[in-house]
């Protein structure tokens, strides 16, 4: 792809955090691309930093959180830009919405209980596509119809708790579609809602990206979910991509350990009457600084360069590429788990959609 | 709603004439003196008269009976024998209770007309100078006493601003000194909340989804988060009103004003027991009142109450 | 195996991997490690305790942690002022040497009367202190009554399904009646004195204790980390403990710091009235009714002011020391 498809530019991120006196390092050094019109997932454990990765697209980071070293260039404006080092509220309202709109996790929190869902897609509309009364009306009604919420004309004076969850996802996901950006980041949208409504939420912001054009990014942890949305997926772990590539890429033919690992905790890959695989150990304490490759300690394959020096990322196509040792040359051949054969199966996982319990 | 505001009214009731009937009872055990002006000049005959006179020597469990009939039927809350002769409690309250509401709705405004605007002026730049102000403020309006507040106002009131310390009604510049003593309370009170649900507020996850909008701060706080405060600060009023029932037992009778708080203390120092009776138990009507209607405010604002829920859903 | 890391052995490991960079030759860099499940399972941090972090939350409050020492302060002085040398009896009235009038309102620092006399002549900074002693016996009686009483009635409450119904009505009826009416009514009831205004002050508090500690009962009792932690097997001594108790003390602690200044408030209302303490015996509410009657008067103001001083600084210290060490005690301010 070339250099103009590119939207989002994140080079050498390094996002840190002050916690009870401490510096906490969440973000190490992310680099990534996100190409216009893409569907990219960032996939992780909880607490790899995808939401702080994230949160600094829109400039949304805790108070006790800055943006140490790099930067995150923007090329949807007519002037790149580097949302790193905005500091301004002014600025940031120019970004937030217009440009890139983000849905949260939980639908249930995210509408403001005493006001009509009609006036709250309805504020978004009038910021962002300035119209007012009538024709603002008609627009909130007709992006209600859009999100596949039945009788807009009836629910445009309903409140909140007055719907389902899935309906409020739906109701969400219409502010987030009435601000008319240009990149929807998706911060786990789907998991606190029923696994059914879970495939319908996601086949809705898969046609809503067709019909306004988006760039989407995607975080979950949930590895169905990803079989069903993504182009991309970046993998997450303690604050770095370990990897990144096409979807077919990475499940079929996944490079780093941690990948292995977490492909092969899905229930699916489980041989009944067998104990199910879990990555032992848990993620590293990023109060201190991490020597080599994060994920060493917990890895059966690691290599002893693996705990001393960080492993820089290797091609393994020009669209896919990790960051483990196990790529350099010199590297013994070794060998995905056993249990990997089975991954072939998970075509099913695609065909199914995100139904992460799915048969 | 119906169903529960009925069962709130009910339980009000219930409330009322517990706290009715126990007061009655539990004046009837006092000495007679409450009741009887000279009984210590009386003899035994004399007294047994008066008593039977009274109704008093019947079984308390009759003049219980009688006493709520009086009042069902005739607004009758019994008659004062010491600190007025032989006359009906409800036309001696009567000639009282109209100032005291007064004072009482002025003190209750000005608490919402200073109060809020402090309350979200200590939210909008919390952790800062105007807030370390304000809670200065009310620090020291909760933790020290009204009683000693209300005295410093008093002096510097008199002293720095010369306004007199003798209520009359005509004049409305000694309605000044007691109308701010006893607004100050509600001021906190208000400031104290508001401030407290506005901070709430603008942390919950919908404030933040503003933000994503695209929404200034300005707009948010207008729009969302003050919107959302003042609902449950609507149940606050009528404690309010409480509060300033009871700050005007002494406000009054620091000032002199003839109302409801000052006969209070009258008839406790010239121990007329049935004028106690009247009182407590017109306070206490007058507090669950409030609080019934506190509560029926917020059902009516906050429609997540209002509504009955498919499936109880909330 | 310890759970953590001394920092000496994690200074040793960082320099051994400097060591290892710089001698391995490619073949054992890229050799496989030993994989050693048990290290993985090692917890990586966490020092976190929670009385510890309450403490630390609550010294970084500057005014807070200067209040208690006042407060600890106040209250030592209270109670150990009529051991020092030099005190007055607060009860005598204090009779010129040369001509045996009684030295009347004598202006604070003249005749070695550190606060002066009042009208009958008795040394006004013994009377501040007795009364002092007077009203935080009180306040502190009623602070512990309410204690006691609400915590064993709370749990009681919290635990017991069918005290369940019977108190829940109980408070919704008690909730709604005014405490001062009920101050007021008992005062007016019973005799004047220390144990009626501890009594009526204590009657109208300790359903609120109760409540609170009911509420929590009930929360804790059954939100998730309790269910996990009986189905690992925990004692229930120890759950109450570790889960129960550190956020029952610091709502307990909240209510009886802030019952101190209340009850004082409480006493200096009822004697207002009238229904107080004999004009007898010093109390900080007698000495601002007696204040207040010479208000007017600037020289004899005095008389009204140091009492005022005294329990503005009491009642502020325990409020805020009360409400700081529930913002510390509060886990979702240790960070």
């Amino acid at each position: 792809m070339e250099q103009q498809d590119i939207i989002l530019s994140v080079k050498d991120l390094n996002v840190k955090f002050n916690l009870r006196g401490k510096v906490l390092n969440a973000i190490r050094g992310v680099s990534l691309d996100v190409y216009k019109g893409e569907s990219l997932c960032i996939v992780g454990e909880s607490g790899c930093g995808k939401s702080v990765l994230n949160k600094n697209f829109i400039g949304l980071l805790d108070k006790n959180g800055w943006v140490d070293s790099g930067s995150i260039m923007y090329y949807g404006m007519e002037q790149p830009t580097d949302l790193a080092h905005m500091k301004k509220d002014k600025d940031w309202l120019k970004i937030r919405g217009e440009e890139i709109c983000m849905i949260l996790q939980d639908p249930m929190t995210s509408l403001n209980p005493l006001k009509t869902i009609g006036k709250q897609i309805a504020e978004a509309v009038e910021l962002h596509q300035h119209l007012h009364g009538a024709a603002l009306k008609q627009k909130v009604i007709q992006i209600l119809a859009d999100v596949g919420i039945p009788e807009p004309e009836k629910r445009y004076k309903q409140f909140p708790h007055e719907f389902s969850g899935g309906m409020r996802q739906r109701v969400v996901i219409a502010i987030a579609i009435a601000c008319n950006p240009k990149i929807l980041i998706c911060d786990e949208p789907t998991t606190a809602l029923d696994v059914t409504i879970q495939a319908q939420i996601l086949d809705l912001i898969k046609e809503l990206k067709v019909k306004y054009g988006l760039t989407i990014i995607f975080i979950t942890h949930d590895l169905g979910v990803v079989a069903n949305v993504a182009d991309r997926i970046a993998v997450m772990y303690a604050g770095d991509i370990v990897e990144i590539g096409m979807v077919n890429e990475v499940f079929y033919d996944p490079k780093h350990p941690y990948t292995w690992a977490l492909l092969s905790s899905l229930p699916q890959l489980g041989v009944k009457g067998q104990e199910l695989y879990s990555i032992k150990g848990t993620p590293p304490n990023l109060f201190k600084k991490v020597e080599g490759d994060a994920f060493a300690p917990r890895n059966p394959q690691a290599l002893k360069i693996d705990f001393v020096e960080l492993p820089p990322y290797f091609e393994v196509t020009p669209t896919h590429k990790a960051r483990t040792w196990l790529l350099d040359p010199r590297a013994p051949k070794v060998n995905p788990p056993e249990h990997f054969k089975n991954i072939r199966s998970i075509r099913k996982l695609r065909q199914q959609g995100g139904a992460a319990n799915g048969q | 709603m119906v169903k529960y505001m009925s069962k709130r009214l009910l339980r009000s009731l219930v409330t009322v004439f517990i706290i009715v009937s126990t007061v009655f009872i539990l004046m009837r055990q006092l000495p007679l003196d409450g009741f009887l002006p000279n009984v210590d000049k009386m003899s035994q005959e004399q007294i047994k008269n008066s008593l039977a006179l009274l109704g008093l020597d019947k079984p308390i469990h009759v003049q219980l009976g009688n006493f709520w009939k009086q009042l069902i039927l005739h607004g009758d809350l019994g008659t004062s024998y010491v600190y007025r002769n032989n006359v009906a409690t409800m036309k001696v309250l009567s000639t009282k209770i109209p100032l005291s509401v007064k004072l009482g709705t002025m003190a209750i405004l000005l608490g919402l007309l200073l109060g809020l605007p402090l309350g979200i002026l200590m939210a909008k730049h919390k952790n800062k100078f105007p807030d370390h102000l304000g809670t200065v403020f009310i620090v020291f309006i909760e933790a020290v006493p009204a009683a000693v507040y209300y005295l410093f106002i008093q002096l510097y009131g008199t002293e720095l601003f010369g306004l007199s310390l003798l209520f009359r009604e005509g004049d409305w510049r000694t309605w000044i000194l007691p109308v701010f003593s006893l607004s100050l309370p509600d001021i906190i009170y208000f400031a104290m909340w508001i401030r407290r649900y506005t901070v709430d507020e603008s942390t919950k996850d919908y404030v933040q989804l503003a933000r994503i909008k695209g929404m200034s701060e300005q707009k948010i706080l207008y729009r969302h988060v003050f919107r959302n405060a003042f609902v449950p600060m609507v149940q606050y009023l009528p404690s309010s009103f409480l509060n300033t029932v009871v700050g005007s037992i002494y406000i009054e009778s620091l000032y002199a004003v003839p109302g409801m708080g000052g006969l209070l203390i009258d008839v406790v120092k010239k121990q007329d027991n049935n004028m106690v009776q009247a009182i407590v138990m017109l306070f206490s009507i007058v507090g669950i009142i409030g609080l019934v209607l506190g509560d029926l405010m917020m059902v009516l604002l906050d429609p997540r109450i209002s509504f009955v829920t498919k499936g109880g859903r909330r | 195996m310890p759970l953590f890391k001394s920092p000496k052995l994690v200074k040793l490991e960082e320099n051994m991997q400097d060591q290892l960079r710089e001698h391995m030759t490619d073949e054992e860099a890229f050799s496989l490690a030993k994989f050693d499940e048990k290290e993985v399972e090692r917890v990586g941090y966490s020092n976190y305790s929670y009385w510890r972090s309450t403490f630390q939350v609550f010294r970084k409050n500057k005014i807070a942690s200067f209040l208690v020492y006042l407060v600890l302060a106040i209250l030592l002085f209270t109670f150990v002022q009529p051991y020092l040398p030099n005190q007055r009896d607060p009860f005598i009235a204090n009779n010129d040497t040369v001509s045996g009038k009684p030295l009347r309102n004598i202006q604070p620092g003249e005749k070695g009367f550190i606060f002066g006399t009042n009208s009958i002549g008795q040394d006004l900074w013994s009377r501040l202190w007795a009364a002092t002693r007077t009203s935080l016996i009180i306040a502190i009686s009623v602070a512990a009554i309410e204690a006691l009483v609400g915590i064993l009635a709370g749990v009681l409450w919290g635990y017991v399904k069918a005290c369940d119904l019977i108190f829940t009505e109980l408070y919704n009826i008690l909730d709604n009646i005014p405490s001062s009416l009920v101050l007021i009514l008992v005062s007016y009831m019973l005799t004047p004195g220390i144990g009626t205004i501890i009594f009526a002050m204590s009657i109208t508090r300790w359903i609120g204790m109760a409540r609170f500690i009911r509420n929590q009962i009930v929360i804790i009792r059954d939100r998730e980390y309790n269910l996990a932690s009986r189905c690992l097997g925990t004692g229930t001594f120890t759950i109450i403990f570790r889960n129960l108790l550190p956020y029952l003390v610091s709502v307990i602690m909240l209510r009886v710091a802030l019952a101190i200044p209340e009850a004082i408030g409480s006493e200096v209302f009822i004697t207002y009235i009238g229904l107080g303490l004999p004009a007898t015996t010093p109390s900080l509410g007698n000495l601002i009714n007696l204040g207040r009657q010479l208000m007017l008067s600037p020289n004899l103001r005095y008389q009204l002011i140091y009492p005022t001083v005294i329990l503005s600084i009491v009642t502020i210290a325990f409020y805020v020391v009360g409400n700081a060490f529930s913002d510390a005690a509060d886990p979702k301010n240790h960070r």
